[in-house]
């Protein structure tokens, strides 16, 4: 006869295993659905996402486990709660910083114009953007202004310039990656402004990732919607495939 | 220039540790020799192949001769440039490697091919930039400023071969901190031959004892002017019927399929049919690769040297040429022409203009004082290049970025 404690164990393991499949198979799922979106926001909503299926599959398990949910779940309640009243307006700035990262149009080196202040971006932390002005002055913006005010970015040909955030895994040979998107802007040459080659430049690495940007000039504003689909769908399928060459070499 | 400067850093203790990459697809991962360790970068076949041709393109281009106007237009599109780039990425990646386990103080990137270096590399850290080719920004294509400019602009210091491609850098519109270094060379290196080694190097290459030589050292390239050399002696040879002319040096550069020996090949046939058309046959003697005792023993027997280039990024041969204190005639083309006095330390000459050559071949072989005078006071001039002295400017700038006591601080292993 199998004990009741070990009976549990075995029920919370086999849940949890079948939270780890559909956290992945979820994962796919999103991955495939979006394929043109920044490869930035397509991981972020995955590990949303994860999370989530993650947070449903151990509270199920737990509680197969003969615990009190009501009181766990207040308590991590009641923490969240006052964790979020202590830093928020930390987190108002740096979840500015997330989407900042995506969709306000300007980067270190830019001048832009916020309000009445105006200068080159020298640095964007977390929290904020620091502008150094035409007198040498340094201004501190906090990052949860750019999302309420008007941000004018007055570099001079930015209304040509395509950011594409890039984030793929470390496992990637990034030499090889780099080569084969090359070859994708350069097969779109037509749609591009020949005197500015696309540039791809290393923003950051861990263990697991190493974040990218591609910079491309376009030659009508117009088309720049559909540049960003196309070359976002390319570089998905070439991070795709070169994962894939690297599964079947493991095999 | 690179080893000898870092094994004479690694001696004086401005280093204490240096770590080298190059692009070596053949040799070993890597190789450790007097504190230096050489981590080597491979490239396959087809990737060497268009890294050559983009790093030719780039080269003929940025000394003007690149005649195929597309080629250097679409230069930033075209798949020779990725392979250029995949180099160039390699490279950052195993240097970003090597900085992880070792920590470096300082990353010093030399010549042309290797320009995006400093954009790839994710790090703060100081970055400077050798360039060693001329550089004349009115040569750099419209289509080039840009790309060349936002490369540069990743680098702390810029260092240039000589004062005009300073002023022509900032005029190309860089306005970072940029600097000149003469080049260098360890000149302990270069020692009297013996009586012996002088009757072998005559034997070898069929000179008489009362033949004079004039010599000409350089890689065997169009750029190289060799074709200038051989007009000017043309016109001369006549009024000094025992002055002969050797022309040392072989092929280095890379050919049409990356590394390759093609494109000596075909400018050595031009140079015969040259010399056969001037009717000097007999009075020109082509050495080919000359070794390093051969070549002090050209030096020792020559009477004079020429430096013929159509446009040179320095020219180090004058300085060698110096140490066996033998008067000069230099293109003005030359980055070395800077520290000529013309008349003082050498004599100065149009390349396009084969006259002008041989007015200054003539002066020198009928001139017994003025040829030993212009050797003289070439030997004295020949210091502004010892390795010594490169070292200090060079060991001046680092210090400049990391400071004294960082700069000193043993490095990990």
């Amino acid at each position: 006869m199998i004990p009741d404690f070990l009976y549990q164990i075995v029920v919370f393991a086999i849940i949890v295993t079948i939270t780890a499949v559909f956290a992945k198979i979820f994962s796919y799922l999103i991955k495939g659905a979006f394929k043109t979106w920044a490869p930035v926001v397509r991981t972020h909503v995955q590990r949303l996402v994860s999370v989530c299926i993650w947070g449903i599959g151990l509270l199920i398990g737990i509680q197969q486990l003969g615990l009190r949910m009501d009181f766990l779940l207040l308590l991590i309640g009641l923490f969240g709660v006052a964790v979020l009243i202590a830093i928020k307006d930390s987190l108002e700035n740096i979840g500015a910083k997330y989407f900042s990262d995506v969709y306000v149009p300007f980067k270190v080196g830019d001048i832009i114009k916020v309000g009445n202040t105006s200068g080159k971006v020298i640095e964007i932390n977390p929290i904020t953007t620091v502008l150094l002005t035409d007198n040498e002055r340094l201004i501190s913006i906090p990052n949860s202004l750019f999302l309420k005010e008007k941000v004018e970015n007055v570099t001079p040909r930015i209304w040509k310039e395509i950011l594409v955030p890039i984030s793929i895994s470390s496992n990637i040979n990034l030499p090889q990656f780099e080569s084969e998107v090359l070859k994708t802007c350069n097969r779109m040459r037509r749609y591009l402004d020949e005197r500015f080659p696309p540039i791809l430049t290393v923003k950051g690495r861990d263990k697991r990732s190493v974040g990218l940007v591609l910079t491309l000039m376009v030659r009508e504003p117009s088309k720049k919607n559909e540049i960003i689909e196309e070359i976002n769908r390319k570089i998905f399928e070439t991070e795709d495939k070169m994962r894939g060459g690297k599964r079947k070499r493991r095999k | 220039m690179v080893f000898p400067l870092l094994r004479r850093m690694l001696e004086k203790d401005i280093l204490t540790n240096a770590h080298w990459v190059s692009l070596n697809s053949m040799g070993p991962e890597k190789i450790e020799a007097d504190n230096i360790t050489l981590d080597h970068v491979r490239l396959g076949k087809k990737r060497m192949g268009g890294y050559g041709q983009a790093k030719e393109t780039m080269w003929k281009t940025l000394h003007g001769i690149q005649k195929k106007r597309k080629t250097v237009e679409l230069f930033f599109w075209q798949d020779e440039f990725i392979d250029y780039t995949h180099y160039n990425r390699l490279c950052s990646e195993l240097v970003m490697k090597l900085d992880k386990e070792n920590d470096f103080d300082l990353f010093y990137i030399h010549d042309f091919q290797q320009l995006p270096m400093a954009h790839m590399l994710h790090t703060f850290k100081p970055k400077v930039f050798r360039w060693h080719i001329p550089f004349d920004e009115s040569l750099v294509p419209k289509m080039w400023r840009q790309p060349l400019a936002s490369y540069f602009d990743a680098y702390d210091v810029v260092i240039v071969s000589c004062k005009k491609y300073l002023e022509s850098l900032k005029k190309f519109g860089y306005t970072g901190e940029a600097r000149y270094i003469f080049p260098y060379i360890d000149q302990d290196i270069y020692k009297k031959p013996s009586r012996s080694e002088l009757d072998e190097f005559n034997h070898k290459f069929g000179i008489q004892e009362d033949d004079r030589i004039a010599l000409v050292v350089a890689r065997l390239d169009p750029m190289k002017g060799q074709d200038r050399t051989i007009r000017g002696f043309a016109k001369v040879a006549k009024n000094f019927p025992n002055v002969k002319l050797v022309v040392a040096g072989n092929g280095s550069f890379s050919g049409k399929l990356g590394i390759g020996l093609s494109k000596a090949e075909r400018w050595l046939s031009q140079l015969r049919e040259l010399v056969k058309a001037q009717g000097v046959e007999d009075r020109v003697i082509f050495t080919g690769y000359l070794t390093h005792k051969e070549l002090q023993a050209a030096y020792e027997r020559c009477e004079l040297t020429i430096l013929p280039s159509v446009l040179e990024g320095f020219g180090l041969v004058v300085i060698e040429s110096w140490l066996y204190k033998k008067p000069t005639i230099v293109s003005s083309m030359a980055g070395v022409a800077e520290l000529i006095n013309h008349g003082e330390n050498g004599l100065l000459f149009d390349p396009n203009n084969p006259d002008d050559l041989a007015h200054n071949l003539s002066a020198v072989l009928s001139d017994q004082n003025l040829a030993s005078a212009l050797g003289k006071n070439g030997y004295k001039a020949s210091r502004q290049c010892s390795l010594e002295r490169g070292m200090k400017s060079e060991a001046q700038v680092m210090l400049d970025l990391v400071g004294s006591m960082v700069a000193k601080r043993r490095v990990r292993r």
